[in-house]
Protein backbone atom coordinates (compact mmCIF):
# COMPACT_ATOMS: atom_id res chain seq x y z
CA UNK A 1 0.00 0.00 0.00
CA UNK A 2 1.36 3.43 -0.88
CA UNK A 3 2.18 6.14 1.42
CA UNK A 4 -0.48 8.38 -0.01
CA UNK A 5 -2.97 5.94 0.24
CA UNK A 6 -2.12 4.22 4.19
CA UNK A 7 -2.42 8.15 5.09
CA UNK A 8 -5.47 8.67 2.88
CA UNK A 9 -7.19 5.80 5.19
CA UNK A 10 -5.19 7.04 8.61
CA UNK A 11 -7.59 10.32 7.90
CA UNK A 12 -10.61 8.90 7.67
CA UNK A 13 -10.27 7.11 10.97
CA UNK A 14 -9.10 10.10 12.70
CA UNK A 15 -12.06 12.00 11.16
CA UNK A 16 -14.55 9.37 11.58
CA UNK A 17 -13.15 8.97 15.72
CA UNK A 18 -13.74 12.79 16.02
CA UNK A 19 -16.53 13.29 14.55
CA UNK A 20 -17.85 10.79 16.94
CA UNK A 21 -18.11 12.75 19.82
CA UNK A 22 -16.47 16.44 18.20
CA UNK A 23 -15.30 17.19 22.09
CA UNK A 24 -12.04 17.72 20.89
CA UNK A 25 -12.90 19.76 17.93
CA UNK A 26 -15.28 21.60 20.74
CA UNK A 27 -12.62 22.18 23.04
CA UNK A 28 -10.19 23.92 20.78
CA UNK A 29 -12.70 26.29 19.38
CA UNK A 30 -13.58 27.17 22.82
CA UNK A 31 -10.58 27.43 24.38
CA UNK A 32 -9.00 29.53 21.64
CA UNK A 33 -12.38 32.02 22.22
CA UNK A 34 -11.78 32.37 25.52
CA UNK A 35 -7.81 33.44 24.63
CA UNK A 36 -8.83 35.72 22.38
CA UNK A 37 -11.45 37.49 24.96
CA UNK A 38 -9.10 37.05 27.70
CA UNK A 39 -6.81 39.51 25.34
CA UNK A 40 -9.23 41.78 25.02
CA UNK A 41 -9.13 42.60 29.23
CA UNK A 42 -5.47 42.89 28.96
CA UNK A 43 -6.02 46.22 26.45
CA UNK A 44 -8.46 48.15 25.11
CA UNK A 45 -8.38 47.95 21.64
CA UNK A 46 -9.09 51.20 19.39
CA UNK A 47 -9.03 50.35 15.73
CA UNK A 48 -5.12 51.36 15.46
CA UNK A 49 -3.87 49.23 18.27
CA UNK A 50 -6.22 46.37 17.05
CA UNK A 51 -4.70 46.40 13.59
CA UNK A 52 -1.34 46.08 15.25
CA UNK A 53 -1.78 43.74 18.36
CA UNK A 54 -4.63 41.67 16.88
CA UNK A 55 -2.20 39.81 13.97
CA UNK A 56 -0.36 38.56 17.72
CA UNK A 57 -3.38 37.92 19.38
CA UNK A 58 -5.09 35.41 17.07
CA UNK A 59 -2.04 33.29 15.88
CA UNK A 60 -1.01 32.85 19.93
CA UNK A 61 -4.54 31.86 20.40
CA UNK A 62 -4.33 29.61 17.48
CA UNK A 63 -0.83 28.14 19.06
CA UNK A 64 -2.43 27.77 22.65
CA UNK A 65 -5.20 25.97 21.43
CA UNK A 66 -3.11 24.07 18.63
CA UNK A 67 -0.22 22.79 21.30
CA UNK A 68 -3.55 21.52 23.82
CA UNK A 69 -5.13 20.41 20.54
CA UNK A 70 -2.39 17.76 19.79
CA UNK A 71 -1.38 16.03 22.36
CA UNK A 72 -4.45 13.73 21.92
CA UNK A 73 -3.33 13.58 18.88
CA UNK A 74 -0.50 10.40 19.95
CA UNK A 75 -1.57 10.49 23.42
CA UNK A 76 -4.98 8.66 22.64
CA UNK A 77 -3.45 6.06 21.02
CA UNK A 78 -1.20 5.40 23.66
CA UNK A 79 -4.10 4.87 26.09
CA UNK A 80 -5.67 2.23 24.27
CA UNK A 81 -2.19 0.61 22.91
CA UNK A 82 -3.49 0.76 19.67
CA UNK A 83 -0.03 1.79 18.02
CA UNK A 84 1.05 -1.36 17.94
CA UNK A 85 -1.30 -2.75 15.62
CA UNK A 86 -0.68 -0.05 13.43
CA UNK A 87 2.93 -0.82 13.62
CA UNK A 88 2.08 -3.93 12.64
CA UNK A 89 0.10 -2.66 9.44
CA UNK A 90 2.19 -3.39 6.29
CA UNK A 91 2.52 0.88 6.01
CA UNK A 92 5.34 2.99 6.49
CA UNK A 93 5.98 4.88 9.74
CA UNK A 94 5.57 8.23 7.68
CA UNK A 95 2.12 7.02 6.67
CA UNK A 96 1.09 7.22 9.96
CA UNK A 97 2.24 10.43 11.23
CA UNK A 98 1.11 12.15 7.92
CA UNK A 99 -2.41 10.68 8.21
CA UNK A 100 -2.26 12.15 11.57
CA UNK A 101 -0.74 15.40 10.56
CA UNK A 102 -3.35 15.65 7.87
CA UNK A 103 -6.23 14.87 10.82
CA UNK A 104 -4.59 17.51 13.09
CA UNK A 105 -4.18 19.93 10.21
CA UNK A 106 -8.08 19.59 9.51
CA UNK A 107 -8.99 19.82 12.51
CA UNK A 108 -7.24 23.10 13.74
CA UNK A 109 -8.09 24.87 10.38
CA UNK A 110 -11.88 24.65 11.49
CA UNK A 111 -11.09 25.91 14.94
CA UNK A 112 -9.77 28.74 12.78
CA UNK A 113 -12.23 29.26 10.66
CA UNK A 114 -14.66 29.37 13.21
CA UNK A 115 -12.47 31.72 15.47
CA UNK A 116 -11.41 34.52 12.97
CA UNK A 117 -14.94 35.93 11.96
CA UNK A 118 -15.43 36.00 15.91
CA UNK A 119 -12.04 37.77 16.31
CA UNK A 120 -12.72 40.06 13.56
CA UNK A 121 -16.50 41.00 15.09
CA UNK A 122 -14.63 41.10 18.51
CA UNK A 123 -11.97 43.55 17.47
CA UNK A 124 -13.46 45.19 14.89
CA UNK A 125 -11.31 44.19 11.73
CA UNK A 126 -12.63 44.05 8.04
CA UNK A 127 -11.88 41.27 6.39
CA UNK A 128 -13.45 42.41 3.24
CA UNK A 129 -11.37 41.51 0.50
CA UNK A 130 -8.64 39.88 2.31
CA UNK A 131 -10.38 36.35 3.07
CA UNK A 132 -8.39 34.75 0.24
CA UNK A 133 -5.13 35.74 0.92
CA UNK A 134 -5.95 35.69 4.58
CA UNK A 135 -6.62 31.57 3.68
CA UNK A 136 -2.78 31.34 2.16
CA UNK A 137 -1.60 32.65 5.38
CA UNK A 138 -3.34 30.39 7.76
CA UNK A 139 -3.09 27.57 5.79
CA UNK A 140 0.67 28.06 5.49
CA UNK A 141 0.79 29.13 9.40
CA UNK A 142 -1.24 25.98 10.24
CA UNK A 143 0.80 23.57 8.26
CA UNK A 144 4.23 24.46 10.21
CA UNK A 145 2.34 24.13 13.23
CA UNK A 146 1.01 20.96 12.97
CA UNK A 147 4.04 19.15 11.23
CA UNK A 148 5.93 19.91 14.30
CA UNK A 149 3.53 19.44 16.82
CA UNK A 150 2.27 15.96 15.61
CA UNK A 151 5.80 15.07 15.73
CA UNK A 152 6.44 16.43 18.95
CA UNK A 153 3.15 14.93 20.27
CA UNK A 154 4.80 11.51 19.40
CA UNK A 155 7.71 12.27 21.15
CA UNK A 156 6.39 13.48 24.19
CA UNK A 157 3.56 10.67 24.46
CA UNK A 158 6.30 8.55 25.98
CA UNK A 159 7.20 11.00 28.59
CA UNK A 160 5.95 12.01 32.01
CA UNK A 161 3.97 15.27 32.30
CA UNK A 162 3.14 14.88 28.44
CA UNK A 163 0.38 17.83 28.59
CA UNK A 164 2.90 20.38 29.79
CA UNK A 165 6.09 18.91 27.87
CA UNK A 166 4.32 19.24 24.75
CA UNK A 167 3.72 23.21 24.52
CA UNK A 168 7.30 23.53 26.06
CA UNK A 169 9.13 21.89 23.37
CA UNK A 170 6.47 23.25 20.69
CA UNK A 171 6.66 27.09 21.30
CA UNK A 172 10.36 27.48 21.24
CA UNK A 173 9.88 25.64 17.67
CA UNK A 174 7.88 27.42 16.34
CA UNK A 175 8.92 31.15 17.40
CA UNK A 176 9.99 32.12 13.99
CA UNK A 177 7.04 30.60 12.54
CA UNK A 178 5.03 32.60 14.77
CA UNK A 179 7.12 36.04 13.44
CA UNK A 180 6.28 35.00 9.91
CA UNK A 181 2.78 34.67 10.33
CA UNK A 182 1.91 37.56 12.70
CA UNK A 183 3.79 39.66 10.11
CA UNK A 184 2.48 38.56 6.84
CA UNK A 185 -1.20 38.51 8.43
CA UNK A 186 -0.36 42.02 10.19
CA UNK A 187 0.26 43.08 6.37
CA UNK A 188 -3.32 41.95 5.25
CA UNK A 189 -4.67 44.00 7.82
CA UNK A 190 -2.98 46.80 7.66
CA UNK A 191 -5.18 50.31 5.82
CA UNK A 192 -3.59 48.72 2.73
CA UNK A 193 -3.62 45.41 2.63
CA UNK A 194 -1.08 43.85 0.34
CA UNK A 195 0.16 39.91 0.64
CA UNK A 196 3.79 39.88 2.02
CA UNK A 197 5.87 37.41 -0.28
CA UNK A 198 9.15 37.67 1.60
CA UNK A 199 7.15 36.21 5.04
CA UNK A 200 5.04 34.04 2.74
CA UNK A 201 7.99 32.21 1.18
CA UNK A 202 9.45 32.24 4.89
CA UNK A 203 6.49 30.02 5.98
CA UNK A 204 6.89 28.04 2.93
CA UNK A 205 10.36 26.89 3.54
CA UNK A 206 9.55 26.16 7.32
CA UNK A 207 7.22 23.92 6.62
CA UNK A 208 8.83 22.24 3.92
CA UNK A 209 12.06 22.15 6.09
CA UNK A 210 10.14 20.18 8.64
CA UNK A 211 8.20 18.47 6.94
CA UNK A 212 10.87 16.85 5.15
CA UNK A 213 12.51 16.09 8.77
CA UNK A 214 9.47 14.31 9.47
CA UNK A 215 9.59 12.16 6.82
CA UNK A 216 13.86 11.40 7.18
CA UNK A 217 12.86 10.62 10.82
CA UNK A 218 9.10 8.98 11.12
CA UNK A 219 10.93 5.24 11.65
CA UNK A 220 12.35 6.61 14.69
CA UNK A 221 9.49 8.02 16.10
CA UNK A 222 7.15 5.24 16.35
CA UNK A 223 10.02 2.97 17.04
CA UNK A 224 8.92 0.59 20.35
CA UNK B 1 37.54 54.06 33.92
CA UNK B 2 34.07 53.55 33.26
CA UNK B 3 31.68 51.10 34.10
CA UNK B 4 34.29 48.85 35.70
CA UNK B 5 32.05 47.16 37.85
CA UNK B 6 30.43 45.76 34.62
CA UNK B 7 33.36 45.02 33.19
CA UNK B 8 34.49 43.23 36.44
CA UNK B 9 31.01 41.33 36.63
CA UNK B 10 31.15 40.21 33.13
CA UNK B 11 34.72 38.31 33.53
CA UNK B 12 33.43 37.17 37.00
CA UNK B 13 30.68 35.73 34.88
CA UNK B 14 32.50 34.26 32.13
CA UNK B 15 34.50 32.36 35.59
CA UNK B 16 31.72 31.40 37.66
CA UNK B 17 29.32 29.59 34.67
CA UNK B 18 32.63 27.59 33.47
CA UNK B 19 33.77 26.53 37.12
CA UNK B 20 30.44 25.86 38.43
CA UNK B 21 29.41 23.50 35.70
CA UNK B 22 32.82 22.00 36.04
CA UNK B 23 32.46 21.62 39.70
CA UNK B 24 29.13 19.86 39.36
CA UNK B 25 30.23 17.57 36.45
CA UNK B 26 33.77 16.56 38.76
CA UNK B 27 31.85 15.83 41.75
CA UNK B 28 29.44 13.41 40.71
CA UNK B 29 32.03 12.05 38.78
CA UNK B 30 33.69 11.26 41.73
CA UNK B 31 30.56 10.14 43.44
CA UNK B 32 30.06 7.81 40.37
CA UNK B 33 33.69 6.59 40.92
CA UNK B 34 32.85 5.48 44.90
CA UNK B 35 29.56 4.09 43.65
CA UNK B 36 31.17 2.12 40.62
CA UNK B 37 33.80 0.35 42.76
CA UNK B 38 31.54 -0.31 45.54
CA UNK B 39 29.27 -2.44 42.75
CA UNK B 40 32.35 -3.99 41.11
CA UNK B 41 33.29 -5.69 44.72
CA UNK B 42 29.53 -6.57 44.95
CA UNK B 43 29.83 -8.27 41.76
CA UNK B 44 33.13 -9.84 42.61
CA UNK B 45 31.13 -11.20 45.88
CA UNK B 46 28.31 -12.35 44.30
CA UNK C 1 45.47 12.40 36.70
CA UNK C 2 48.80 14.09 36.55
CA UNK C 3 48.00 14.49 32.87
CA UNK C 4 44.58 15.59 33.55
CA UNK C 5 46.07 18.03 36.18
CA UNK C 6 48.38 19.67 33.73
CA UNK C 7 45.44 20.03 30.90
CA UNK C 8 43.28 21.80 33.50
CA UNK C 9 46.37 24.24 34.34
CA UNK C 10 47.05 24.64 30.90
CA UNK C 11 43.41 25.62 29.68
CA UNK C 12 43.22 27.84 32.74
CA UNK C 13 46.16 29.71 32.01
CA UNK C 14 44.47 29.93 28.08
CA UNK C 15 41.96 31.56 29.75
CA UNK C 16 43.38 33.85 31.96
CA UNK C 17 45.44 34.71 29.34
CA UNK C 18 42.50 35.58 26.84
CA UNK C 19 41.07 37.64 29.81
CA UNK C 20 44.47 39.79 29.95
CA UNK C 21 44.29 40.18 26.80
CA UNK C 22 40.88 41.31 26.29
CA UNK C 23 41.59 43.97 29.47
CA UNK C 24 44.57 45.21 28.66
CA UNK C 25 46.23 44.40 25.54
CA UNK C 26 43.13 45.27 23.20
CA UNK C 27 43.03 49.13 22.34
CA UNK C 28 40.36 51.57 23.29
CA UNK C 29 37.62 51.38 21.99
CA UNK C 30 36.03 55.61 21.83
CA UNK C 31 32.13 55.84 22.33
CA UNK C 32 32.23 52.68 24.80
CA UNK C 33 35.73 52.32 26.32
CA UNK C 34 36.00 49.69 28.87
CA UNK C 35 32.77 48.32 29.15
CA UNK C 36 33.32 47.54 25.18
CA UNK C 37 35.74 44.72 26.02
CA UNK C 38 33.14 42.36 26.87
CA UNK C 39 32.73 42.36 23.47
CA UNK C 40 35.85 39.76 23.24
CA UNK C 41 34.22 37.24 26.01
CA UNK C 42 30.38 37.80 24.10
CA UNK C 43 31.30 36.40 21.06
CA UNK C 44 33.95 33.63 22.37
CA UNK C 45 30.76 32.31 24.22
CA UNK C 46 28.70 32.26 21.50
CA UNK C 47 31.56 30.38 19.08
CA UNK C 48 31.80 28.21 22.10
CA UNK C 49 27.61 27.70 21.87
CA UNK C 50 27.28 27.40 18.57
CA UNK C 51 30.88 24.55 18.06
CA UNK C 52 28.78 22.87 21.03
CA UNK C 53 25.10 22.55 19.10
CA UNK C 54 26.72 21.68 15.92
CA UNK C 55 28.74 18.44 17.91
CA UNK C 56 25.72 17.57 19.44
CA UNK C 57 23.44 17.65 15.71
CA UNK C 58 26.17 15.48 14.14
CA UNK C 59 26.12 13.10 17.39
CA UNK C 60 22.29 13.15 17.56
CA UNK C 61 22.39 11.91 13.92
CA UNK C 62 25.28 9.81 14.53
CA UNK C 63 22.89 7.77 17.22
CA UNK C 64 20.07 7.44 14.54
CA UNK C 65 22.41 6.31 12.89
CA UNK C 66 24.62 3.95 14.67
CA UNK C 67 22.42 3.44 17.89
CA UNK C 68 26.27 3.60 19.80
CA UNK C 69 25.94 4.42 23.32
CA UNK C 70 28.60 6.96 22.92
CA UNK C 71 26.84 9.15 20.36
CA UNK C 72 24.31 9.79 22.81
CA UNK C 73 26.60 10.53 25.60
CA UNK C 74 27.95 12.99 23.39
CA UNK C 75 25.27 14.43 22.02
CA UNK C 76 23.37 14.95 26.10
CA UNK C 77 27.41 16.61 26.72
CA UNK C 78 27.47 18.91 24.15
CA UNK C 79 23.98 20.15 24.28
CA UNK C 80 24.85 20.95 28.16
CA UNK C 81 27.83 22.41 27.83
CA UNK C 82 26.17 24.69 25.04
CA UNK C 83 23.70 25.87 27.05
CA UNK C 84 26.43 26.42 29.84
CA UNK C 85 28.18 28.53 27.19
CA UNK C 86 24.68 30.13 25.79
CA UNK C 87 24.30 31.32 29.50
CA UNK C 88 27.39 32.86 29.85
CA UNK C 89 26.88 34.84 26.60
CA UNK C 90 23.52 35.76 27.88
CA UNK C 91 24.75 37.37 31.13
CA UNK C 92 27.76 38.98 29.53
CA UNK C 93 25.17 40.39 26.87
CA UNK C 94 22.94 41.58 29.74
CA UNK C 95 25.96 42.93 31.40
CA UNK C 96 27.04 45.03 28.52
CA UNK C 97 24.21 46.13 27.30
CA UNK C 98 23.02 48.17 30.60
CA UNK C 99 26.29 50.14 30.64
CA UNK C 100 26.61 50.98 27.07
CA UNK C 101 23.42 51.18 26.18
CA UNK C 102 21.24 52.37 28.99
CA UNK C 103 18.92 48.88 28.68
CA UNK C 104 18.91 45.54 30.18
CA UNK C 105 17.67 44.15 27.24
CA UNK C 106 16.71 44.12 23.32
CA UNK C 107 15.08 42.23 21.12
CA UNK C 108 17.57 42.40 17.57
CA UNK C 109 18.18 39.24 15.99
CA UNK C 110 20.81 37.94 17.68
CA UNK C 111 19.78 38.00 21.17
CA UNK C 112 16.64 36.89 20.33
CA UNK C 113 17.93 33.64 18.02
CA UNK C 114 20.24 33.46 21.75
CA UNK C 115 17.82 33.62 24.16
CA UNK C 116 15.55 31.35 22.17
CA UNK C 117 18.13 28.74 21.54
CA UNK C 118 18.68 29.11 25.28
CA UNK C 119 15.02 27.78 25.93
CA UNK C 120 14.93 24.96 23.11
CA UNK C 121 17.85 23.27 24.09
CA UNK C 122 16.69 23.93 28.08
CA UNK C 123 13.27 22.52 26.78
CA UNK C 124 15.63 19.01 25.03
CA UNK C 125 17.48 18.63 28.56
CA UNK C 126 13.73 19.09 30.43
CA UNK C 127 12.46 16.12 27.69
CA UNK C 128 15.37 13.94 28.37
CA UNK C 129 14.83 14.45 32.24
CA UNK C 130 11.19 12.78 31.68
CA UNK C 131 12.02 10.16 29.33
CA UNK C 132 13.14 7.08 31.44
CA UNK C 133 13.71 4.38 29.05
CA UNK C 134 17.38 4.86 28.27
CA UNK C 135 16.90 3.37 23.87
CA UNK C 136 13.74 5.58 23.59
CA UNK C 137 15.59 8.85 25.48
CA UNK C 138 18.31 8.31 23.43
CA UNK C 139 15.93 7.90 20.01
CA UNK C 140 13.58 10.78 21.01
CA UNK C 141 15.78 13.11 22.42
CA UNK C 142 17.83 12.53 19.04
CA UNK C 143 15.20 13.33 17.03
CA UNK C 144 14.37 16.49 19.27
CA UNK C 145 17.86 17.57 19.24
CA UNK C 146 17.65 17.74 15.20
CA UNK C 147 14.92 19.55 15.04
CA UNK C 148 16.14 22.18 17.04
CA UNK C 149 19.48 22.78 15.27
CA UNK C 150 16.99 22.88 12.32
CA UNK C 151 15.63 25.69 13.92
CA UNK C 152 18.42 27.52 14.47
CA UNK C 153 18.91 29.22 11.60
CA UNK C 154 15.10 29.99 10.95
CA UNK C 155 15.08 31.63 14.00
CA UNK C 156 18.01 33.77 13.49
CA UNK C 157 16.63 34.14 9.94
CA UNK C 158 12.99 36.00 10.58
CA UNK C 159 14.55 37.85 13.40
CA UNK C 160 16.80 39.05 10.77
CA UNK C 161 13.59 40.08 8.84
CA UNK C 162 11.83 40.93 11.16
CA UNK C 163 14.04 43.79 12.62
CA UNK C 164 14.74 45.08 9.30
CA UNK C 165 11.31 45.88 9.52
CA UNK C 166 11.35 47.30 12.90
CA UNK C 167 14.76 48.58 13.30
CA UNK C 168 16.27 48.30 17.21
CA UNK C 169 19.17 49.89 18.38
CA UNK C 170 21.50 48.81 16.23
CA UNK C 171 23.72 46.80 18.35
CA UNK C 172 26.61 45.37 16.93
CA UNK C 173 27.17 47.14 12.99
CA UNK C 174 29.89 49.24 14.44
CA UNK C 175 32.31 47.32 15.98
CA UNK C 176 32.14 44.67 13.70
CA UNK C 177 32.12 46.21 10.12
CA UNK C 178 36.04 47.41 9.91
CA UNK C 179 37.35 46.23 13.28
CA UNK C 180 40.17 47.18 14.22
CA UNK C 181 43.08 44.84 13.66
CA UNK C 182 44.57 44.37 16.96
CA UNK C 183 41.24 43.88 18.22
CA UNK C 184 40.54 41.30 15.36
CA UNK C 185 43.43 39.56 16.77
CA UNK C 186 42.03 39.91 20.77
CA UNK C 187 38.98 38.40 19.64
CA UNK C 188 40.46 35.45 17.76
CA UNK C 189 42.74 34.76 20.64
CA UNK C 190 40.00 34.83 23.19
CA UNK C 191 37.15 32.51 20.54
CA UNK C 192 40.47 29.85 20.40
CA UNK C 193 41.11 30.10 23.77
CA UNK C 194 37.20 29.52 25.23
CA UNK C 195 37.17 26.69 22.57
CA UNK C 196 39.59 24.22 24.78
CA UNK C 197 37.35 25.43 28.09
CA UNK C 198 34.51 23.67 26.58
CA UNK C 199 36.01 21.03 25.22
CA UNK C 200 37.41 20.07 28.82
CA UNK C 201 33.52 20.42 30.09
CA UNK C 202 32.59 18.67 27.27
CA UNK C 203 35.26 15.58 27.67
CA UNK C 204 34.27 15.39 32.00
CA UNK C 205 30.37 15.22 31.38
CA UNK C 206 31.28 12.91 28.38
CA UNK C 207 32.99 10.85 30.99
CA UNK C 208 30.02 11.07 33.89
CA UNK C 209 27.58 9.74 31.16
CA UNK C 210 29.67 7.25 30.35
CA UNK C 211 30.07 6.12 33.84
CA UNK C 212 26.35 6.39 34.75
CA UNK C 213 25.66 3.45 31.92
CA UNK C 214 28.86 1.63 33.70
CA UNK C 215 26.49 2.10 37.16
CA UNK C 216 23.54 0.67 35.38
CA UNK C 217 25.18 -2.08 33.61
CA UNK C 218 26.94 -2.96 37.19
CA UNK C 219 23.70 -2.74 38.35
CA UNK C 220 22.26 -4.84 36.27
CA UNK C 221 24.90 -7.38 36.86
CA UNK C 222 24.74 -7.44 40.48
CA UNK C 223 20.60 -8.16 40.41
CA UNK C 224 21.38 -11.07 38.24
CA UNK C 225 23.92 -12.24 40.04
CA UNK C 226 22.42 -12.23 43.14
CA UNK C 227 19.17 -13.70 41.01
CA UNK C 228 21.20 -17.02 39.99
CA UNK C 229 20.06 -19.44 42.87
CA UNK C 230 24.04 -21.32 43.34
CA UNK C 231 25.74 -18.68 41.79
CA UNK C 232 28.39 -18.89 45.15
CA UNK C 233 28.34 -22.31 44.18
CA UNK C 234 29.35 -22.47 40.56
CA UNK C 235 31.62 -19.50 41.75
CA UNK C 236 33.98 -21.63 44.05
CA UNK C 237 33.56 -19.70 47.17
CA UNK C 238 31.66 -22.87 48.84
Amino acid sequence: MTTARAAAILLAKELRLEFRTRELLTATVVFAVVVVVLFSFAFDPTAAESRRYGPGLLWIAFLFAGSLMLHPSFGREQANQTLDALRMAPISPFAIVLGKMLANLLFLSVAEVILVPVFAVLYNISLAGIVGRLAIVLVLGTLGVVVTGTVFSAISAHARMRELLLPLLLLPILAPLLIAAVEATASLFSERPVLDRAWLAFLGGFDIVFLTASWLLSDFLLEE
Amino acid sequence: MTHFHFLFAAWMAVWAVFFVYEISVASRVARLREEIERLKQQVREG
Amino acid sequence: MKARFGITALVAALLFFAGYAALFIAPDESTMHEIQRVFYFHVALWSAMYTALTIAFVANIAWLATRQPRWDWLGVSAVEVGVVSCTGGLITGVLWGKPAWGIWWTWDARLTTAFLLWLLYIAYLLLRGLLEDPQRRATLSAVFGIFAFLDAPLVYASNRLWRTQHPAPVVFGGDNSGLDPVMGKVLMVCIFALLPVMILLLVDRYRLERMRHEVDELRLAVESGAARPNSAVTKGAI
